[in-house]
């Protein structure tokens, strides 16, 4: 045989095998962990997912640098992800995962806002596996979106967000405890914002299980620029504690009408999700000595680590609901790794429904700042610290953990 | 005296002084329509935009109030040219709801670009009155809502001297009179309406900074709000009328904290709107406007 026909034959037979091995090669490349992010990421609430894209990004980088996610079957796969804007609009919440669920995303984390979360879980399948039910098979698991005993609407949601009720009856039980004359607590509302409605409720329910006498609540709205007819009323009945159900924008403003008009109560309580660098951006000192419960603070090497690599890579702050992109990110991997999900193109319906099943089998995970235990209805119940505004930043006042 | 005379009285005077920043707002968007007979519903955020550079100028500079109010000015002012070439100058002139629908877009994209610079963020706006309060008798008065009501008393003696003994003036009013007359007599249109726009624009710069002081925050929130209340106050004082404009958010104000005070937050905006509905039925060409425009 000549040289030129030897390899000739050489090449016909050598190279359906080649190329078998390198299709064989990228098939297990091109495996891929789809995550999608939902949050607001334009209008008034945009820095929730400026955060959580943040920490999103940080955490799938960390994991994509050690060789992705290990599947069931050995081979590994990258995770992909994105990051969609939601706007806190329930219709644009809605609309973004009908698009996602009608792709190859596997899961979504998100979406910032609670009025955009009750809505958007009544459109999942109610009950998994039901035939009867045409509503959405696709898994989500929320970082954000806070107000009490949203994933009991459908067995496809989940969330890791802190659980409001336990942290403000244990602080005001703490209150109680290390204030004994505080007798009296009133309560200022944005009243036109659900979690802050519903934390003002909390709030209220929690004081009075502590023993204290809840003189009213007085309300305003998310826009609001002036306070003095509210912060009047708070002058005028002297509460020992004054707890404001609002997010940064009007907390500031009426904390500033508070000091203008010299309303002092012995004790400021926040709402969880102002526990963030914006109220202390925009408050500046007259946030000093306001105290919120919050979910996270940085007070583990991995809680520390967390917020010192987003803050400094990425450009972002870790708070109490982005520290829950990280952790939601873990357990995904968890599930991923332990429920047989393949992660190719044709099994997206089947990996969705394992990613599901797999999350209601948690029953416990390492967070950042310790164990988090997951109930029935899919909810998180985390350790928590109380934090107060000190010299422009948060310190841990109280950690019970 | 009783508790009820006591805080009637205090909500009065508190409505009273916060509604000298609807008037600054009113004033903007009553003087724009008064010369072009349209409504520029990017006239609050011009104002928004204005305050924004302002703080950008302070915290690169950590100059003095006085060097902050006159950056909100100055800002507002170029704002309010951009807008004007933008939403009016490039827009059909014969279809005048281009003009309203590219003012409604300006206020969206400006409020974004806000977000996006800020991430939503409210930032603190330096309030050099801020905490300053007075004991008038049983009652309290805001030191930086007294003074921005004197601003705005101010601001319209400058713009009444603008307006009645300048020879911009004298052009600006030909121009809301007879436009065609006023070309004819060799007044250019576009560099009166460029130069209402800009003086508009420093008026809103004005209330931005203080409005930004009186609130000690700046937040992106602020937009709708002041646009919403602005175009009120210029309605119920009479599109077109200055002195209109300062009485209409005055008493914007005080209706504002009465019905905040006796019925709560959920009915302060309907009686406002209430009482729009009601000028718009009985008295449509508002407080000192004609009645019929």
């Amino acid at each position: 045989m000549k040289r030129s026909t030897r390899v000739a034959l050489s090449t016909v037979l050598i190279a359906p095998l080649v190329a078998g091995l390198t299709w064989s090669q990228a098939a297990a490349q091109d495996r891929v962990i789809k995550i999608a992010g939902v949050g607001a990421m334009s209008g008034v609430v945009r820095t929730f997912g400026v955060n959580a894209k943040a920490t999103l990004d940080m955490a799938t980088d960390e994991i994509n640098a050690v060789g992705g996610i290990k599947l069931k079957d050995g081979s590994r796969a990258k995770i992909v992800t994105t990051y969609v804007d939601e706007r806190c609009n329930a219709e644009e919440g809605i609309s973004v995962i009908r698009k996602l669920a009608s792709e190859d995303w596997l899961v979504s984390i998100g979406p910032t806002c609670s009025n955009v979360a009750e809505p958007l879980f009544g459109i999942l399948q109610r009950k998994a596996g039901d035939a009867g039910d045409s509503g959405l098979q696709f898994p989500i698991f929320t970082d954000t979106a806070i107000k009490p005993g949203l994933a009991k609407i459908s067995e496809w949601s989940f969330r890791n967000v802190p659980h409001e009720p336990t942290m403000y009856n244990h602080l005001f039980k703490w209150l109680k405890e290390k204030n004994p004359d505080a007798k009296t607590v009133m309560i200022g509302v944005e009243s036109d914002f659900a979690h802050s409605n519903a934390n003002a409720g909390i709030m209220e329910a929690a004081a009075k299980a502590a023993g204290f006498e809840v003189l009213g609540q007085e309300k305003w709205l998310l826009n609001d620029t002036e306070f003095s007819t509210q912060v009047g009323k708070f002058r005028r009945a002297k509460p020992d504690i004054i707890g404001i159900a609002a997010h940064p924008f009007t907390t500031c403003g009426a904390v500033r009408e508070m000091k203008r008009q010299g309303v002092k109560p012995k004790v400021l309580v926040g709402l969880t999700s102002s526990a963030t660098l914006e109220t202390m951006v925009g408050c500046g000192p007259e946030a000093e000595g306001m105290i919120i419960p919050t979910g996270f603070a940085p007070v583990t090497p991995e809680a520390k680590r967390v917020a010192k690599t987003v803050a400094e890579k990425y450009k972002g702050n870790v708070d109490l609901h982005s520290a829950a992109v990280y952790e939601n990110i873990q357990v995904l991997k968890m599930v991923v790794e332990t429920s047989g999900v393949e992660g190719k193109p044709t099994t997206v319906a089947s990996d969705r429904r394992k990613i599901r099943d797999g999350l209601a089998q948690v029953k416990e995970f390492q967070g950042l700042l310790g164990k988090v235990q997951r109930t029935e209805d899919r909810e998180s119940t985390k350790p928590y610290v109380f934090a107060q505004a000190r010299n422009s930043d948060w310190a841990v006042l109280y950690d019970p953990r | 005296m009783s508790d009820l005379v006591l805080d009637v009285v205090q909500q009065a005077l508190n409505g009273f002084l916060f509604g000298s920043s609807y008037a600054l707002i009113g004033i903007g968007f009553t003087m724009i329509f008064g010369v072009m007979e349209k409504l520029n519903l990017a006239f609050g955020v011009t104002a928004l935009g204005g305050a924004y550079a302002a703080l950008l100028v302070f915290r690169l500079t950590h100059g003095p109030f006085l060097l902050v109010f006159l950056a909100s000015v100055v800002a507002a002012g170029l704002i309010g040219l951009v807008v004007e070439v933008t939403c009016f100058r490039w827009m059909p002139r014969d279809y005048p709801l281009a003009a309203l629908m590219a003012t409604v877009g300006m206020l969206f994209f400006v409020e974004e670009i806000i977000v996006h610079a800020t991430n939503g963020m409210p930032l603190a706006f330096p309030a050099p009155l801020g905490q300053l309060m007075f004991d008038v008798g049983p009652w309290l008065f805001r030191g930086d809502l007294g003074f921005m009501f004197l601003v705005s008393l101010g601001v319209m003696g400058g713009l009444w001297l603008l307006v009645y003994r300048t020879r911009l003036g004298l052009a600006t009013r030909a121009v809301s009179q007879q436009p065609v007359a006023a070309q004819l007599c060799g007044i250019g249109l576009r560099r009166v309406n460029a130069a209402v726009f800009v003086l508009t624009g420093m008026v809103g710069g004005v209330a931005g900074a203080l409005i930004g002081s009186a609130v000690g925050n700046l937040s992106p929130l602020l937009a709708l709000p002041l646009t919403v209340k602005g175009l009120v106050t210029a309605v119920l004082g009479g599109l077109g009328s200055i002195p209109g404009a300062i009485v209409a958010g005055l008493l914007l104000g005080v209706v504002e904290y009465q019905a905040l005070y006796f019925f709560g937050i959920g009915y302060r905006d309907m009686v406002t709107y209430l009482l729009l509905f009601a000028f718009l039925v009985f008295r449509p060409g508002g407080l000192f406007g004609s009645r019929a425009r």
